[in-house]
C-alpha cells in the first residue's frame, strides 16, 4: 500500500511539472513509417528522418539548409599527405540520451565510432547480421567495405580511417545517414540479453531527440534530448504523425493539426500559397530525374539513336503536366546548384523533324520501345506514369510505338537493374552528400552497371574522367574533369536528362528555424514553435 | 393491354417476349435502366461519331481546362481536359466501350464455365458435387476484388488479366445457382419423361433442364455485369486494370485522384459515368428479376 501511495505521488508530480512547463510540441506529418530505426540497414528518407536526423548524430555533420560540411561529433580532423589516413579527433563529454529501456553510464568515446562503422563493414562482426537479410546497402553502395581498411582507436577520443586508396569525397560520406553513430555500450547490453533486434526498434544515439515511443503506421514521439552537446532543443515534444495520403497531410496542416507536412500534390501547391496561415517554402531539390536507355541494346546501343529519341519529347510539357511548371528541364546528369554545373553544356532541343530525319539516317524503322514507369511518387519525379504518357504521345509522332509497362516499387528497383532488360527506365536521383561524384560515378560509372547505372552504360572516357576525379583532392582541378565529364554524357547520351524539381514544404507560420534541406531530409534540431 | 396484342400464331396467349414486357414494363426504374444502357451501348459501339476528339490526342496548350459552361471553359472540350490535355468527354465515350466490352467478356466467360460446371455437379450429384462445391465454397470464401488483385498480380497487369481473373472470381455464383436450379428440376415429372423416352444425358442436361434454369440465370448475368464494370474499375484505380493510355473509367479515376481539390471536374466526371451505367444496369436486372421469376409474377 505504501509502495503504491509513493507511485501516486510520484505520477501526480509529474503531471503537475507537465502542465507547469507548458511543453513545446512540434507535430510533423511524415509521409510514411519508417523501415526500422537503424539508420545503416534502410535507404528511405523517411527512415533517415525518423532515425538519423532526430535521434542520431554523425562525425560530420551538413549545414542546416545547405550541403556544406561541418563538424558534429568530431571536433576535428586531419588528412594524411597520401590521402590515405583520416584522423578524428572527437567532442569531449558527448553524452548518449537517457531512456526507459537503457541508462547509458558513459560519454562518447572512440569504441562507439568504430563499433558503429564495423557493424557495416566486416561479415564477422556479430551485429553484421543482427536483423534478417541486413544488406548494409548504403554502404555498400558507396564501397566502404572495398574503400575502408580498418577503422582504428588511437586514444579514448580519437579515431583513425585507413583508405586502401584517396577518396575525395570522403569527409561528405561521412556526414550521410548511414554513417550515424550508436552506443556500444547499448549494442553490448542488448547482445548480452539476447535482444539485438531491438537496435532497430527502440533507438538510442547523441542526436536532438530522445526517442520515446512508436506506434507502427500511426505515431512516433520523440523529447528533447536534455544534454545533446549542441545544446538542449527549443521544442519540447516531437511527434511524427505517419499521414501517408498527400491530401490528407495538406488538410491536417490546414487544420492545424500538424505543422510541418511534407511532399504536397503539386497541383496543391498554389492553393496551399495563398493561406495565410501557412509559408510554402521551396527550394530546388538536388536531384534529378531521367530516362535511362538500355545501352547494351541494339538499336539504343548507338548514341545518335538515343540523340534522336532525346530531340523527339518535349520535356518542358512534362515539367508543365507533372510538375505543373515547379522545375527545371534538366540538359545535366547533376543538378545546377550543385558545383562543377557545366552551363555550356547545350541540351538537344525538341524537334521532332530532325528526330525522324536522324532515326532516319540510322537505319531505324518503326521502333518498339518499352517504358518503364515508376509507380511510386518521388520528389524527383511526381508521376512517372503521366510522364511515360507524354512520352508516349510525343514518340509516336516519330513514328516510335512505346509500350508503357510498370511493377510494384521494390520489384520495380530490382529488375531495372538487369543487364538484359527491355525497355527505358523513368528514374531519378536525389543527392545524399552534395557532391557530384555522388551522381556522376554512383548513377553512371562502370562499376555500377548490373546496379545503380541503369543505362547499363560504360563509357571509358567518361569513367576514367570520374575515377581520377575521385582521387583528387583539389576541388578546381575537380571541376575541371566533371564538367568534362558531363560533356561526355551529353554526347553520348546514355539518358534523357528530364527535369530537375523544386521541392515545396509547407510549413505552419507558428514554425520558426525549419529550412527546406536540398538534401530531401527533414531535420527539427534549431526549430522552434511559437505558443 | 398487351395481352391484346398477342402474336398471332398462338391466338389465346401473348407471346414470351410480349409477357415479358408485361411484366417489365410495370418496373419504371428498370425501362429508365434499359434507356440508359441502350444509350450507353449506342454511344459505345458509335463512339468515333459521337467523341469530339481523339481520346489519345493531347492539346499541350490546355493542360486540367475547366468544363465549357465554367468561366474560361473551351466549347470544343465540353467536359474539359485532363493533365495531360486530353478531352475527358472522348475518353469516356471511348472508355464506355471498354467498361461494356470488359462486362461482356467477364459474363460470357464466367456464365460459359460456370453453367457448365454447376450442370455438372447438379446432375451427376454424388462426389463430383461434392468436390465441385468446396472448391467454389473456397473460392467464395476469399473477397472477391482482393482474390482478383492476387490473380492479377500473378498474371501482370493488364486489361485481359483482369478480366480473367474477374471472370474466375464471379465464376462460383453461376455454379451454385445453376446447381441448385438443376437440383430442383432434376426430379421432376417432364426430366423422368425424357429420360424414360431414352433421351442421353447430354440431351438431358442441355436441352430438357437448362432452358428451364435460365431465369435466375439471366438476372444473376445482369448484375454480374454490372459488377464485372465496377470490379474492372477498381482494378484499374489501383494500377492492377487497363494500362496507359487506355482511356478506361477507373484508371481516369486514379489517375485525376490528385487534383480533387485543385481540378475536382476531371475526377467527378469517370465517377459519375461509373455510377450511371451501373445503377442503370442494375435497375434493369431489378425488372428482369420482376418479369422471370415466377414466384414474383401476378404479385
Amino acid at each position: 500500500m505504501k509502495k503504491f501511495s509513493i507511485l501516486l505521488a510520484a505520477t501526480a508530480l509529474v503531471s503537475v511539472m507537465a502542465t507547469a512547463a507548458s511543453a513545446k510540441t512540434l507535430v510533423y506529418c511524415s509521409e510514411a513509417s519508417p523501415e526500422g530505426f537503424d539508420p545503416g540497414l534502410y535507404t528511405g528518407g523517411q527512415t533517415f528522418d525518423a532515425a538519423s536526423r532526430t535521434v542520431y548524430s554523425r562525425l560530420v555533420e551538413f549545414k542546416h539548409g545547405g550541403t556544406e560540411i561541418e563538424p558534429g561529433l568530431a571536433e576535428s580532423w586531419t588528412v594524411s599527405e597520401d590521402g590515405k589516413e583520416y584522423t578524428f579527433k572527437l567532442r569531449k563529454g558527448v553524452k548518449f540520451q537517457t531512456t526507459d529501456f537503457f541508462t547509458p553510464t558513459r560519454d562518447l568515446n572512440a569504441d562507439d565510432v568504430i563499433f558503429s562503422f564495423e557493424r557495416q563493414l566486416k561479415a564477422d562482426n556479430p551485429w553484421n547480421k543482427y536483423v534478417e537479410g541486413a544488406a548494409w546497402e548504403y554502404a555498400a553502395g558507396m564501397g566502404f567495405p572495398e574503400l575502408i581498411k580498418s577503422v582504428e582507436k588511437v586514444d579514448d577520443l580519437t579515431v583513425k580511417f585507413v583508405l586502401n586508396r584517396p577518396e575525395a569525397p570522403f569527409i561528405a560520406n561521412l556526414g550521410m545517414d548511414f554513417a550515424s553513430i550508436m552506443s556500444k555500450e547499448y549494442a553490448d547490453k542488448l547482445a548480452a540479453d539476447g535482444k539485438m533486434a531491438q537496435l532497430n526498434q527502440m533507438p538510442l544515439g547523441t542526436g536532438p531527440f530522445t526517442f520515446v515511443a512508436y506506434q507502427p503506421d500511426a505515431v512516433i514521439r520523440y523529447k528533447a534530448h536534455p544534454d545533446y552537446f549542441g545544446g538542449k532543443q527549443k521544442i519540447d515534444d516531437l511527434v511524427f504523425a505517419i499521414t501517408t495520403d498527400a491530401a490528407v497531410r495538406v488538410q491536417k496542416l490546414k487544420a492545424g493539426e500538424c505543422h510541418v507536412a511534407p511532399y504536397p500534390n503539386a497541383a496543391d501547391v498554389p492553393d496551399l500559397k495563398k493561406d495565410e496561415n501557412l509559408t510554402v517554402l521551396e527550394g530546388p531539390g538536388l536531384n534529378v530525374s531521367y530516362l535511362a536507355y538500355n545501352t547494351t541494346q541494339a538499336p539504343f546501343d548507338k548514341a545518335e539513336v538515343r540523340r534522336a529519341l532525346n530531340q523527339a519529347v518535349n520535356k518542358q510539357a512534362i515539367v508543365d503536366a507533372v510538375f505543373q511548371g515547379a522545375g527545371q528541364v534538366a540538359k545535366n546528369p547533376i543538378p545546377p546548384t550543385m558545383w562543377s554545373y557545366n552551363d555550356a553544356v547545350q541540351d538537344d532541343t525538341y524537334d521532332p523533324e530532325a528526330a525522324k530525319k536522324a532515326l532516319e539516317a540510322a537505319g531505324v524503322k518503326d521502333l518498339k520501345m518499352k517504358i518503364w514507369a515508376m509507380p511510386v511518387s518521388r520528389p524527383y519525379m511526381l508521376n512517372a506514369r503521366r510522364a511515360a504518357e507524354l512520352m508516349q504521345a510525343d514518340l509516336a509522332k516519330v513514328g516510335v510505338t512505346a509500350e508503357i509497362v510498370s511493377y510494384e516499387w521494390a520489384e520495380y528497383l530490382k529488375l531495372s537493374k538487369d543487364k538484359a532488360r527491355d525497355g527505358a527506365v523513368i528514374l531519378g536521383w536525389t543527392g545524399d552528400n552534395g557532391d557530384p561524384d555522388n551522381f556522376l560515378d554512383t548513377l553512371l560509372g562502370c562499376d555500377a552497371v548490373g546496379g545503380n547505372n541503369r543505362a547499363q552504360w560504360c563509357n571509358e572516357e567518361f569513367n576514367k574522367l570520374v575515377k581520377d576525379a575521385k582521387v583528387t583532392s583539389d576541388q578546381a582541378e575537380r571541376t575541371k574533369l566533371y564538367q568534362e565529364a558531363q560533356v561526355i554524357f551529353k554526347r553520348e547520351a546514355p539518358w534523357m536528362t528530364i527535369n530537375h524539381s523544386v521541392v515545396s514544404i509547407p510549413v505552419s507560420k507558428k514554425v520558426t528555424g525549419f529550412q527546406n534541406d536540398p538534401l530531401g531530409i527533414h531535420r527539427f534540431d534549431g526549430v522552434d514553435i511559437a505558443e | 393491354m398487351s395481352t391484346v396484342t398477342a402474336s398471332p400464331k398462338k391466338t389465346g396467349h401473348p407471346s414470351a417476349l410480349a409477357e415479358f414486357w408485361h411484366y417489365f414494363s410495370r418496373n419504371k426504374g428498370a425501362v429508365i435502366g434499359l434507356a440508359i444502357f441502350i444509350v450507353i451501348l449506342v454511344v459505345a459501339i458509335l463512339a468515333p461519331l459521337f467523341a469530339p476528339h481523339s481520346p489519345s490526342e493531347q492539346n499541350r496548350e490546355a493542360l486540367l481546362l475547366v468544363p465549357s459552361w465554367m468561366e474560361g471553359g473551351n466549347s470544343s472540350y465540353l467536359l474539359g481536359t485532363d493533365a495531360v490535355g486530353r478531352d475527358i468527354l472522348s475518353r469516356l465515350i471511348y472508355g464506355a466501350r471498354f467498361s461494356l466490352f470488359i462486362g461482356l467478356v467477364v459474363v460470357t466467360l464466367s456464365v460459359i464455365s460456370g453453367v457448365l460446371v454447376g450442370l455438372v455437379a447438379g446432375y451427376f450429384g454424388g462426389r463430383t458435387d461434392i468436390v465441385i462445391m468446396r472448391i467454389m465454397d473456397i473460392i467464395l470464401a476469399f473477397p472477391s476484388l482482393l482474390l482478383a488483385l492476387v490473380l492479377v498480380a500473378v498474371l501482370g497487369p493488364g486489361l485481359l488479366n483482369a478480366m480473367i481473373a474477374i471472370s474466375l472470381v464471379n465464376q462460383p455464383h453461376f455454379v451454385r445457382l445453376t446447381r441448385a436450379s438443376v437440383l430442383a428440376e432434376r426430379e421432376k415429372e417432364y426430366v423422368v419423361a425424357s429420360k424414360v423416352a431414352g433421351a442421353g444425358t447430354m440431351r438431358i442436361m442441355f436441352l430438357t433442364i437448362l432452358p428451364n434454369c435460365l431465369g435466375p440465370l439471366i438476372v444473376q448475368a445482369t448484375l454480374a455485369f454490372s459488377a464485372a464494370i465496377l470490379d474492372a474499375a477498381a482494378l484499374g484505380f489501383l494500377g492492377m486494370g487497363a494500362q496507359p493510355p487506355t482511356p478506361e473509367w477507373g484508371t481516369m479515376l486514379a489517375e485525376a485522384r490528385e487534383f480533387i481539390q485543385r481540378a475536382p471536374w476531371v475526377v467527378t466526371f469517370p465517377g459519375l459515368a461509373i455510377l450511371i451505367t451501373v445503377l442503370a444496369i442494375n435497375l434493369m436486372g431489378d425488372g428482369l428479376r420482376d418479369a422471370l421469376d415466377p414466384k414474383l409474377k401476378r404479385s
